[in-house]
């Protein structure tokens, strides 16, 4: 794999300013500006390799070549990252220049010729390439990175055949940053890419570089651990194989994998995602460039939960023996058992909840199936209040800025959430945006790190009604607003006065809204969820909570996929039925009566709506483990033997009726605008406006909370070890090393 | 317009470039292949004239039936030698009972052409039964002894497994 | 051909002959290593607190630079941490961080990158003996080997009563009066091994000899007196035609 950037994304950093549009503006004028340009542009000509063409000034040489299609060996340039320009690597020569110069420090200036193939650019680089593998081990049969190096590949494409280098090697001692990130730095060639990610990207300032000259180390100088959300990054953006990881360490070689490209559901963010399998089994999971959504970084859980997808696993449908034991049986006796057990029951003696990992194809169906039970209690585990417009306008329940959408903001206000740990990318976004665009971070609840400055403003809902009535300070700073963003946690609203939170949170974002003049596309109001189905189940018209279980209490309740453990057997009665489906076994399995095995996210090709409102799909990376099966084909079979079939055999026929249901479904990576937030506003006056006293406390606190949060990262390995790591140490989780 | 007896496969010996080390190469053309588009040129223009038919081996659909016969008789003789070699478990009735059936198979077919396609290829099967370059699962195939049939309905994909 | 296989092989053995980089002892601050581990004199629990004086002078240090710059001021305030506590143990680049509100790794950074900074303990008189070429060629073998004698250490220790420590270094720009010691902030030079002795027993006596050259030089003139400029300056109108 080689991991140098496409050109588009060259442009993207051309473009510098405001998003798409100036994107656009950009690729336009490059495809339409002829070499002799409009005279009004300030575009610079520069030449490459005698080629024409019309750059911006300030671009650099190395950006101006990419412009063109010529690809400039680099290992310490990173388009996401500050300019270091230590490595040389991109040296090239310019026309008449006394010496080679760095191309991605160097900004061009007006009629330079670049010359990228010439001999003293070959030279150059030849020379830069001898002194950087004089110290670098000749390990590559045993390096992790052997295979997506980019060290390996460029002294291939630019290197000298033969080294002059005779004297002894040097030697650097292996750092212990922690369970998830090998650290062989030896290897490593001082790149600093790992240390500016760190404090650029996750603002964690562990990383440094110590010493000097022959002995400067790359490292933490103290022993500590890096533990950021988004530590894992830092295996992809080095070069060479000095941060590997892990969990992946001696498994497999990138030939030897096949990749599927996928959806992560382990947060509500849906980072894009490509799932690498070798003869079936997930091998890792590396990030997919999105710039709407995760750019190109991933969380660590969405990295490294993969191993809790071959742990726990409901493999056979199980039945409780007249002991009261679940004992493995085959699908046919477990789905006449549930088909019978359905139509035993019929009309509202039926419920179902849905948890957080669940599909839209399972939920469609299910719903239907319910439906043809004349039954219509379909909930999720997540709360969302009902008051008001509740969940009838979309707009109420999306983060309706969408997450590119921070970089444009300059006021933002989070409200009893803690998206470092929620939704990792998206505070990345807004680590992003505070630090280059000047954004004003504040927050009502408790106060946590956040991994960049912010305005506590307190952390009760009294606050925010003072906010709402503007008899708070802060009403001010929000009222000079261009373009205000509010944020408010899932979390926080599913408190006993959540209508009222949200009633005062409209209040906020419309006042703010209506001082601050913005254009109508720009949206304020914004509800950050946390787990990846609670949307596409709202657009479905499932209801959120379970009260309406607690209070009318069925006979059969069908948990697809509920593991929140919100509904436990004393809510029920005696004898009521419980079928468990699901691809875990964890708190929903173990009070189940009947379980039924379904498919993990990386096993179905399914689709995700996340909190935007975005629909994206996951396509199967490997087949479901022992008798497991995609989880709307158990439902469209149970119907079956309940004789209500349901009209659909093939995913396709699926999606039509989901596209019946709610079309923005199946318009995948496209976000349905929802723009009803007048109407809402005018709804939610008609709740009770009364507050609890208690702070807004968001679930997630530390980075310790953040690893186990689903089925899933609860049977990893890998989570549990890192939530040992930072309680006890990473002397707690240190294993032997393998070389 | 006679192609097929243009030449044969033209072999190339390149001269050896060092003294110890020789490279030998062959290359193959195919005559066949300058002759089918060549066919097809002039059957494509031909086509708005009249109907013309190129025959593959036979000119008549007597002369193909005579060739079906002699292949029915050739496998007739070998059935009994077939069982033996492979150790087949079946009696040489009913192999030649499933000889039979396959021919039976194609009964409805009268193009002459695809009657001639169809003994090339059923002599093809007969060389390499006869010269044991098969091995008994191959011979046994014809009996269809392992397979399945595929499910339609979506119970039965269901309680087969995953996709196909 | 055989002898030319043979001469190769040779020459190849004896080119792999693989040396041992050893800088790594002497330019890592007293000896230390570019990664920090906690011992029982030097972990982030060993007490370090600026004194009230010091504060002051901090305060006077991050004035010298612009608002939002004080991670400017690392260089110095490290200095001052290292003036009060002798050397930098990792509690007072911890503090230096906090007092300039920067992340302790960038102070890491800083205090590893100067070999100046000292991140082992050292003795109350750090002596610096320059064993360059300069002064190698005047003999200060034989300086080293006075103060190895006469403290009983080698280079690289100090001595039990935490009163001397010795290193060697590379050049200290005094080549014109080696050889030369450096202790602590003063240099002596133009040394012979009894100058060095009686350096070593007034320090031990508590008092700090004058610096500079010892062989009776006021500065870096020429060691046997004067070889031009010699006769007094003339006066003014010296070599002027007679006619201006």
């Amino acid at each position: 794999m080689q991991r140098l950037p496409v050109v588009s994304r060259a442009l993207a950093g051309v473009a510098q300013t405001k998003g798409g549009a100036a994107l656009t503006k950009n690729v336009r004028s490059a495809a339409t500006a002829a070499p002799a340009a409009a005279p009004a542009s300030n575009l610079l000509e520069v030449f490459v390799d005698g080629k024409p063409v019309m750059v911006e000034p300030g671009t650099t040489v190395l950006q101006a070549c990419e412009k063109v299609g010529v690809q400039i060996p680099r290992f310490c340039y990173h388009e996401r990252l500050s300019v270091a320009g230590n490595c040389r690597m991109c040296l090239v020569e310019i026309e008449r220049a006394p010496k080679p110069v760095a191309a991605c420090a160097m900004p061009v200036m007006k009629g330079w010729n670049i010359l990228t193939n010439s001999e003293k650019t070959k030279k150059a680089r030849e020379g830069v390439m001898e002194f950087l593998l004089a110290n670098h081990p000749l390990d590559c049969p045993i390096c992790d990175q052997g295979g997506e190096c980019d060290l390996q590949d460029q002294s291939m494409m630019f290197g000298s055949d033969r080294s002059r280098f005779t004297e002894g090697k040097r030697a650097v001692e292996d750092k212990n940053i922690g369970p998830l990130i090998k650290t062989i730095m030896t290897r490593c060639i001082h790149c600093t890419r790992c240390i500016r990610f760190a404090s650029e990207i996750a603002g964690v300032e562990d990383l440094g570089s110590t010493g000097r000259g022959n002995e400067m180390q790359v490292g933490t100088y103290i022993e500590k651990m890096f533990m950021s959300e988004l530590s894992g990054n830092v295996i992809d953006i080095c070069p060479v194989g000095a941060l590997t990881s892990k969990p992946y360490a001696f498994t497999s070689r990138p030939w030897e994998t096949r990749s599927t490209e996928s959806i992560d559901v382990l947060d509500a963010v849906g980072s894009n995602i490509v799932v690498t399998t070798r003869s079936g089994e997930v091998m890792r999971v590396l990030p997919r460039l999105n710039e709407d959504v995760n750019e190109e970084w991933i969380s660590d859980k969405t990295r490294f939960a993969y191993d809790g997808l071959k742990r726990q696993r409901l493999t056979e449908p199980m039945v409780k023996n007249t002991s009261g034991q679940l004992v493995p049986t085959s699908w046919e006796d477990a789905l006449t058992r549930v088909a019978g057990v359905l139509q035993g029951a019929q009309g509202r003696e039926v419920a179902a909840i849905a948890g957080g990992l669940v599909d839209a194809e399972a939920l469609v169906a299910l719903k239907d199936l319910l439906n043809r039970l004349n039954s219509d209690t379909l909930c999720t585990e997540e709360v969302f209040p009902m008051g008001g417009a509740g969940t009838d306008l979309r707009s109420n329940y999306l983060l309706n800025t969408r997450i590119a959408g921070i970089e444009e903001a300059d006021i933002l206000l989070l409200i009893g959430t803690n998206p470092r740990f929620e939704a990792p990318l998206f505070n990345a976004r807004i680590r992003k945006s505070w630090l280059h665009n000047e954004l004003q971070v504040a927050l009502v609840g408790q106060n946590v790190d956040l991994s960049y400055s912010y305005e506590h403003l307190g952390d009760t809902a009294q606050v925010l009604q003072e906010i709402a009535a503007g008899t708070h300070p802060y009403s001010k700073v929000l009222a000079q607003a261009k373009r205000p963003v509010v944020v408010v946690g899932s979390a926080c609203l599913q408190r006993a006065d959540g209508a009222a939170l949200h009633s005062a949170v409209s209040t906020i974002a419309q006042k703010a809204r209506a001082s601050s003049g913005v254009e109508d596309g720009w949206k304020v109001l914004n509800v950050l969820h946390r787990v990846a189905s609670q949307v596409a189940a709202l657009d479905l018209g499932y209801k959120p909570g379970v009260d309406t279980i607690r209070k009318n209490p069925p006979k059969v309740l069908f948990l697809l996929g509920a593991d929140a453990g919100c509904i436990t057997r004393q809510d029920l009665p005696k004898d009521s039925i419980i079928i468990y489906q699901g691809h875990h076994g964890d708190v929903g399995a173990t009070m189940a009566d009947i379980i039924l095995p379904g498919a993990a996210y990386t096993e179905k090709c399914g689709t995700y709506v996340n909190t935007e409102g975005r629909a994206q799909q996951t396509h199967v990376a490997v087949t479901a483990p022992g008798m497991a099966r995609e989880d709307w084909k158990i439902i469209r079979a149970v119907s079956e033997l309940a004789d209500v079939t349901l009209p659909y055999d093939t995913l396709d026929e699926v999606r039509k009726r989901l596209a019946e249901v709610a079309p923005n479904l199946v318009r995948y990576d496209d976000v349905e605008e929802a723009n009803f937030f007048q109407q809402a506003i005018e709804l939610s006056k008609t709740v009770n406006q009364t507050v609890l006293a208690e702070p807004l406390v968001p679930p997630q606190l530390t980075v310790r909370d953040f690893y186990m949060t689903d089925p899933i990262s609860r049977a990893s390995q890998t989570m549990a070890k890192c939530v040992k790591a930072v309680t006890e140490g990473a002397q707690a989780v240190d294993e032997p090393a393998f070389c | 317009m006679e192609m097929l007896g243009f030449g044969t496969a033209a072999i190339t010996f390149s001269v050896p470039i060092s003294g110890w080390l020789r490279e030998v190469s062959l290359r193959h053309r195919r005559p066949e292949d300058l002759a089918t588009n060549m066919a097809g040129t002039a059957a494509r223009s031909a086509v708005s004239a009249a109907r013309v038919v190129k025959p593959i081996l036979s000119r008549d659909l007597d002369e193909a039936k005579r060739r079906v016969r002699e292949l029915y008789k050739a496998w007739y003789r070998e059935v009994p030698n077939a069982v033996a070699i492979y150790q087949l478990d079946i009696s040489t009735k009913q192999g030649r009972e499933k000889v039979r059936e396959m021919f039976y198979k194609n009964r409805h077919v009268t193009d002459p052409r695809v009657i001639d396609m169809l003994v090339i290829k059923g002599k093809m099967e007969l060389q390499e039964t006869i010269h044991v370059w098969k091995q008994k699962t191959h011979v046994m195939r014809y009996f269809h002894e392992t397979e399945t049939p595929r499910p339609a309905d979506f119970m039965s994909k269901f309680y087969s497994g995953h996709d196909p | 051909m055989l002898s030319w296989t043979f001469r190769t092989a040779v020459s190849q053995t004896a080119r792999q002959i693989r040396s041992l980089h050893k800088t790594a002892v002497r330019s890592g601050g007293g000896g230390a290593l570019f990664v920090h581990r906690d011992t029982a004199d030097n972990n982030p629990d060993t007490p370090f607190e600026f004194t009230p004086e010091n504060l002051q002078r901090i305060e006077a240090i991050i004035k010298n630079y612009p608002e939002g710059h004080k991670q400017a001021a690392t260089i110095p305030v490290l200095d001052l941490a290292q003036r009060q506590h002798g050397w930098l143990p990792i509690s007072a680049m911890n503090k230096v961080a906090e007092v300039l509100e920067v992340p302790p790794m960038r102070v890491y950074e800083v205090a590893t990158f100067y070999t100046m900074f000292l991140r082992q303990p050292v003795g109350k008189y750090h002596i610096q003996i320059c064993t360059t070429t300069p002064c190698m060629l005047c003999n200060s073998d034989s300086i080293l080997e006075a103060i190895k004698n006469k403290l009983g250490i080698k280079v690289g220790e100090t001595t039990p009563d935490k009163m001397f420590s010795l290193i060697e270094v590379e050049c200290l720009g005094a080549c014109v009066n080696a050889p030369m010691v450096q202790i602590n902030d003063n240099y002596y030079e133009d040394l012979l091994p009894e100058d060095i002795e009686q350096i070593i027993d007034e320090l031990r006596a508590g008092n700090v000899p004058p610096p500079g050259p010892r062989n009776g030089r006021f500065s870096c003139e020429p060691a046997g007196g004067l070889t031009s400029l010699t006769e007094p300056p003339p006066g003014p109108g010296f070599g002027v035609r007679p006619d201006l």
